[in-house]
């Protein structure tokens, strides 16, 4: 008989149980990330010329923008326009550089290409659409009247900026 | 394709290094300290190439604004995130609208970086 009442009692106490809520809470905040997916290399097509573009067997850097709510945040990159590190020069550096979107995480990202504001050695995208873009950049250095460049180590910067607006 | 891109950025998860800085409008509060207000950021480095940051405050003409923190110059080491207070002046508090970190780079020659990033936060709460 205590047995019988005790499987009864067993049996009755999973359906007596309280039932608990596990709660999930999530936020999205807006936030920009700078990546530095790849650093540029500078090719030396001509004793005159330093590039990174690849055909002159330089390396593109590539920098990738993550925004993670649309319109918020302006990407700005600025293109070398002197060298960090070199050699002493005696004679003037031209510089020529521009930055084009590469691969896109939403197709209607291809737009920042026609829309992209450029002023001095600086290319302005609205970041309109939540995702990554890839920004590819482009500099060329030319010495003097082709001079050749002196030998030695040459290094130069791009400025890749998130401004929220 | 969208195979193909994804294998390729698991590939390149590996080498991305990035630079992070939250909130995007931080609120400029009355601070501990009297006659300045202060700002809370977060920043976040995964970036190998870089371990030091310059922090700045901007009006809207990019003018350098007068501000005080733990340190103008942070040490954020790689993989690492870092929480600091702005301090402004509270006569500035209308002129300061950007708060900025600069990554810095090293000049020795061993050091390959050559892409500097710069992320701005704004304080005067303009959302687009």
């Amino acid at each position: 008989m205590v047995k019988y009442t005790l499987i009864l009692t067993a049996l009755c106490i999973p359906f007596t149980g309280n039932a608990e809520e596990a709660l999930i809470e999530g936020n999205v905040q807006s936030k920009c990330i700078i990546n530095t997916d790849i650093n540029g290399v500078y090719g030396n097509p001509a004793p005159d010329k330093l590039s990174t573009k690849s055909v002159d067997g330089g390396v593109e850097p590539t920098i990738r923008f993550d925004v993670a709510i649309a319109n918020y945040y302006l990407a700005r990159v600025t293109t070398p326009s002197s060298f960090s590190t070199s050699p002493s020069l005696s004679d003037v550096v031209n510089w020529t550089g521009t930055t084009t979107v590469g691969e896109v995480s939403d197709a209607g990202m291809s737009a920042y290409d026609a829309a992209k504001v450029t002023y001095d050695t600086t290319s302005e995208f609205d970041l309109t659409i939540a995702g990554s873009t890839w920004f590819k950049v482009d500099s060329v250095a030319t010495y003097g009247f082709g001079r050749a460049f002196p030998g030695g180590t040459y290094r130069a910067i791009v400025q890749a900026e998130c401004i929220a607006q | 394709m969208i195979k193909l891109f994804f294998i390729a950025a698991l590939f390149l998860a590996g080498k991305v290094s990035a630079h992070e800085m939250t909130p995007t409008y931080p609120p400029l509060v009355p601070s501990y300290v009297d006659g300045l207000v202060s700002a809370k950021m977060t920043m976040f480095n995964s970036r190998k190439d870089v371990d030091y940051f310059e922090i700045g405050v901007f009006d809207d003409e990019w003018n350098p604004v007068p501000f005080a923190a733990t340190a103008k110059i942070l040490r954020v080491p790689h993989g690492s995130s870092k929480t600091f207070e702005v301090f402004v002046r509270h006569k500035d508090k209308k002129r300061a609208t950007f708060i900025c970190s600069l990554s810095k780079l090293r000049t020795d020659s061993s050091a390959r970086a050559i892409v500097s990033s710069k992320i701005c936060s704004r304080t005067d709460g303009a959302l687009p």
